[in-house]
């Protein structure tokens, strides 16, 4: 077990552990927390976890992880690394199996007045048209050439055929499609899990939640996001469902004799490696790059559910009930970035596993909207309670090479959730505080109490503290949508 | 027989898994696992399927074996409840599986991880600890 001592207080918010410490390391590590949440990192296995994904050949810079850091399997939740292109590895354990999970929000013109009288018919039509739950068909059946093109394409397969505009293909991080996508590299297998299962959210911790602008920190910021006090927004959380699950358990298995033949020293299975260069590395890349592109069209396709679900409740009833798109963010990913290291141009392979990406102004990933104010940064906090919208900073390259965190994370099991509180009694809660509720399972309710999770607020105050990125605006619940 | 036990896991469901054999950790694992799942609906014809398997080692046999199964469940909507096998070595098997219906959903699997999966050889036979993504 490592000690809290070992690390040593390198900054308001960062702690970092020699690479001395074990002589199998192969940079150091850090974790990005104020003490409250340092400390509790020390409750469960992350630490260890961030240990072992520092003794990966190739690292650049440090492992790191972020205050919402919680024990994964392989990488920690919260975990950031990132190996040079040419000399590094790419492992599918720094992915996990929910490929590109990750966070939209959309943007309305309506304030919560408008929307109060509604909310509750809302919630139902929402639930109606989005559909939830584990296994659970989607609300789009492809056939097999159309699924290829989905795999292919990501949010420009949504554009061509009505699911998305322009706008939000734009706002979505790599505008929706990784270049390095290839329909051909995804096992049959994972396709014929993917055909029935586009436009649904799956279930855990994924939601759709309508919400309300409760604060506002940053009025310039905010205004070129869109984002003002007392105005409705929605957030749609999920990923890359059954066909990402499969690229991931296919390429941990393909890959479970590649450290010997490479040579590739590892302190855990799962954290199996290629070289990035390697054939195995490359057809890992491109099969996580189009299940990636699988779940950016899966939350384009719920966001348009989501806007037909607002016309059929609201038209004739407020001025205006369209939504734009603020942001899409993913979550759990593998991505090719250019970085400056030590005053060094390197192209490296970042891998985000509970973890989002925070590219400051002037990037040139951004769109031109962003590329003044730094790109949002989504974190939802858990059920109920607040959600923020940030912006990166410029130290966030130096410090964490773009990277933030990602959700409240958990504190506490979801066995030991289950035995603490019944799902009709948190539904029963959120009800007292005007949160409206729908449910597929009573269980996965218990399991998502908020008390299971971190106080996001301090996750976010870390972040803050760390340079990282800035508080823009908070929101909180009026309807949650849970599989 | 084999018995298991379920760990407590911030984020994700585990089990600890002991067999007087292979074949007892095997079908101990497969049982554990079905119970995080699902019950089998109280009624229903049963639904039988055959697996053949090689891996490199008992970890990836055992990692295997359970991604099967939860395909299977995933894609045919079925619990198994019954696990034969005719061959079983720490690199292959071939398996006679007996499924039925599942009823209410109590976890989303999303895989068994090979997350420090060691297959240990102990006085009583084997044991091991496996962690799922939920």
């Amino acid at each position: 077990m490592v000690a809290k001592e070992s690390f040593r207080r390198v900054g308001a918010c960062s702690w970092e552990l020699a690479k001395s410490y074990d002589e199998r390391m192969q940079a150091p590590a850090r974790i990005y927390a104020g003490e409250v949440l340092f400390e509790r990192a020390f409750g469960d296995r992350s630490v260890e976890q961030l240990v072992n994904v520092a003794m990966l050949p190739g690292l650049v810079k440090y492992a790191m992880a972020m205050p919402d850091m919680h024990q994964g399997y392989g990488f920690p939740i919260g975990g950031v690394a990132a190996f040079d292109y040419d000399k590094g590895i790419i492992s599918p354990g720094g992915v996990g199996y929910d490929i590109n999970c990750g966070v939209r929000m959309l943007t309305s013109q309506m304030d919560y007045e408008d929307v109060a009288p509604h909310l509750d018919a809302l919630a139902t039509e929402l639930y109606r048209r989005c559909p939830s739950g584990v296994g659970g068909s989607g609300a789009v059946s492809l056939s097999w050439g159309e699924l290829n093109a989905v795999l292919d394409g990501g949010s420009g397969w949504a554009l061509k055929y009505g699911y998305a505009t322009a706008g939000d293909v734009a706002r979505t991080e790599s505008a929706g499609c990784l270049p390095r996508a290839q329909s051909a590299a995804v096992p049959d297998r994972a396709k014929a899990r993917g055909r029935g299962q586009l436009g649904s959210l799956g279930s855990g911790n994924h939601f759709l939640e309508v919400d309300v602008v409760d604060a506002v920190y940053d009025a310039t910021t905010a205004d070129i996001y869109g984002l003002r006090v007392g105005q409705v927004v929605v957030q749609i959380h999920c990923g890359s469902r059954g066909l990402g699950h499969e690229v991931c358990t296919q390429s941990l298995r393909q890959l479970q004799d590649a450290p010997r033949r490479y040579g590739i020293p590892i302190p855990d299975r799962e954290l199996v490696a290629a070289p990035v260069g390697s054939p195995e590395g490359q057809a890992y890349l491109a099969a996580m790059a189009a299940a990636a592109n699988y779940a950016f069209a899966n939350r384009q396709v719920l966001a348009h559910f989501v806007r037909l679900a607002f016309e059929e409740i609201l038209a004739g009833k407020v001025p205006d009930w369209h939504l734009d798109q603020l942001y899409d963010v993913t979550h759990n990913i593998a991505k090719v970035e250019d970085h400056t290291v030590d005053g060094m141009q390197m192209r490296l392979v970042v891998h985000r596993k509970g973890a989002t990406r925070a590219f400051p102004a002037g990037r040139p990933e951004l769109p031109a909207v962003y590329r003044t104010t730094g790109q949002p940064v989504l974190v939802p906090g858990s059920m109920g309670t607040h959600s923020y919208v940030l912006a990166a900073e410029p130290a966030s390259l130096e410090l964490t090479l773009g990277s933030s965190c990602h959700g409240a994370g958990r504190t506490m099991s979801r066995r030991a959730a289950t035995r603490a509180v019944r799902g009709e009694s948190v539904r029963a809660q959120l009800k007292e505080q005007g949160v409206a509720v729908r449910a597929k399972s009573m269980r996965r309710l218990a399991e998502e109490a908020p008390f299971a999770y971190k106080d996001v607020s301090l996750v976010v105050e870390s972040v803050v503290g760390a340079g990282i990125a800035r508080k823009v605006a908070r929101v909180r619940p009026l309807a949650v949508i849970k599989g | 027989m084999g018995r298991w036990q379920e760990l407590d896991h911030t984020a994700d469901l585990a089990l600890h898994v002991w067999g007087g054999d292979l074949k007892d950790l095997f079908v101990a694992a497969a049982t554990g696992m079905f119970s995080l799942l699902a019950e089998a609906a109280p009624a229903g014809a049963p639904v039988r399927f055959e697996l053949h398997l090689t891996a490199l080692d008992a970890e990836s046999l055992l990692v295997d074996w359970l991604n099967e199964l939860l395909y299977l469940c995933t894609t045919e909507d079925v619990v198994g409840t019954e696990f034969l096998f005719t061959v079983l070595t720490p690199t292959e098997l071939h398996a006679e599986v007996v499924g039925l219906p599942a009823g209410e959903r109590r976890a989303g699997i999303k895989a068994a991880t090979y997350h420090m999966l060691a297959v240990v050889a102990v006085e009583a036979g084997y044991e091991t600890e496996i962690v799922f993504d939920a």
